[in-house]
């Protein structure tokens, strides 16, 4: 069975482009977020669990457009109820055996996801590892300012909020996403301790926008797939995926809205901000945190 | 193949309060203080009132602007005003007659509801009334 790849980053880090992109390789099969590692079992992705922001509706709506695409080839509301069957008859089963099958029959193609939620904590990458000892890791950075900044923009900073990326100061306490920026990326380098160096890469999501046709190259090398013209360029086309655009109304989404309405690529160099200025979101005017800066520095921005 | 337990994980310290227990997604909230709590809620608070008054604020739009449809809804379809290919004119229509048909009939459940609450009132009144003429008579 073809050991799948996980890509790993915070949210707002070009991962949805990104799986999309290396997902249209000819022996790919991208998938949309499923967040299967989540949850233990497959029922608690129905259970609500948390009262305080999250809508979860949402978060199952990834797999059930990847079962109705797998297994009806296609995602209609007819598929998409087939697909709640699915997994209904599977409710009680681990996520990962869950998981397991999904790669099994998407074999030999390998299976690329991504969950930006997975990052949040060490034990959701730990227990990927346990359920596929092969898996591949990416991990995918980008800039804090530009990732910062585009976390504000989307719901008023609700990821922020969510994870608890708040900067607790005397008297008051102020949203700031890049606290999530540094845990989120230290938690994925303490999990990728873990994994063998062969099985790890880290990439910049700016020096793919910039030069894809390298970048990309380099990452059809480290997974030992075709790296010619032909198949890099199917990868410049993330539009091509059948999870490129929404889904149908009973299951919508299932990745980035912004990505699902406009997915279409175009290499560009992207203006990397400087790390010293005062932040836009910070109301104090206060800039990045001395170890957010070390942590920027190490993955080479400057 | 690698062993999953054969190395452990780094220790590279974190600077927030990010890690969160993988299940149920609440965030740990033993490393804060008690006034942290407080200006956590109070956080959170603000959002959720800023959310509804963003929320009441569409609703009052749509309202006062009749056939315009709310941005959330202009967001999925294209510049012509199509819907996405996976999502036809007719899936809409009939995922539409689906929840107004359940919609329906929860109407007429709850009516019903509401004329056995009457009749079981009534019974329930004159069992009191006679109960109570019973006991002045004793």
């Amino acid at each position: 069975m073809a050991a799948p790849l996980f890509l790993l980053a915070p949210p707002r880090s070009y991962t949805s482009l990104m799986n999309a992109m290396i997902g249209q390789h000819p022996q790919t099969f991208g998938l949309p977020e499923l967040c299967l590692f989540n949850v233990e079992t497959l029922i608690q992705l129905w259970t609500r669990t948390s009262d305080e922001i999250e809508n979860f509706s949402k978060t199952r709506q990834g797999l059930l457009r990847a079962v109705a695409e797998i297994y009806g080839g296609e995602q209609t509301t007819a598929t998409i109820k087939m697909a709640n069957h699915w997994c209904f008859a599977r409710q009680h089963r681990s996520t990962a055996e869950v998981y397991q099958e999904l790669v099994r029959d998407i074999d030999p193609l390998i299976a690329v996801e991504k969950s930006p939620s997975y990052t949040i904590s060490l034990k959701r990458m730990q227990a990927i590892y346990r359920a596929f000892p092969d898996a591949r890791f990416l991990h995918l950075v980008r800039h804090p300012v530009a990732t910062c900044k585009s976390i504000m923009a989307l719901n008023d900073g609700a990821f922020a909020m969510y994870v608890n990326s708040i900067d607790f100061l005397e008297d008051r306490a102020i949203v700031d996403p890049q606290f999530a920026w540094h845990d989120l990326n230290t938690n994925i380098f303490n999990f990728l301790q873990m994994v063998p160096p062969e099985q790890q890469i880290r990439v910049r999501g700016e020096d793919i926008m910039h030069d894809p046709t390298h970048f990309l190259g380099e990452v059809c090398r480290w997974l030992g797939i075709r790296d010619d013209a032909e198949a890099i360029d199917a990868m410049m086309h993330p539009e091509r995926s059948p999870f490129a655009c929404f889904g149908p109304i009973t299951a919508l989404f299932g990745n980035d809205p912004n990505f699902l309405r406009g997915p279409a690529f175009r290499a560009h160099k992207v203006k990397v901000p400087p790390l010293d200025k005062p932040l836009a979101w910070r109301p104090d005017g206060k800039g990045l945190d001395p170890r957010v800066i070390e942590l920027a520095h190490e993955f080479g921005y400057r | 193949m690698s062993d999953p337990n054969e190395r452990p994980p780094g220790n590279r310290p974190k600077i927030g309060h990010i890690d969160g227990d993988p299940v149920t997604s609440h965030p740990k909230l033993d490393t804060l203080s008690e006034n942290q709590r407080a200006l956590r809620l109070a956080v959170i608070k603000e959002f959720k009132a800023k959310k509804v008054k963003k929320f009441v604020e569409k609703q009052v739009q749509h309202i006062n602007t009749n056939q315009r449809i709310a941005e959330g809804i202009k967001f999925l379809f294209d510049e012509e005003g199509r819907p996405p290919p996976n999502m036809p004119m007719e899936d809409i229509i009939a995922e539409r007659r689906h929840i107004e048909y359940e919609i329906r009939w929860f109407e007429a459940i709850l009516e019903e509801l509401h004329n056995r609450l009457v009749r079981v009132k009534e019974i329930e009144d004159h069992a009191l009334d006679m109960l109570a003429d019973r006991f002045t008579e004793e």
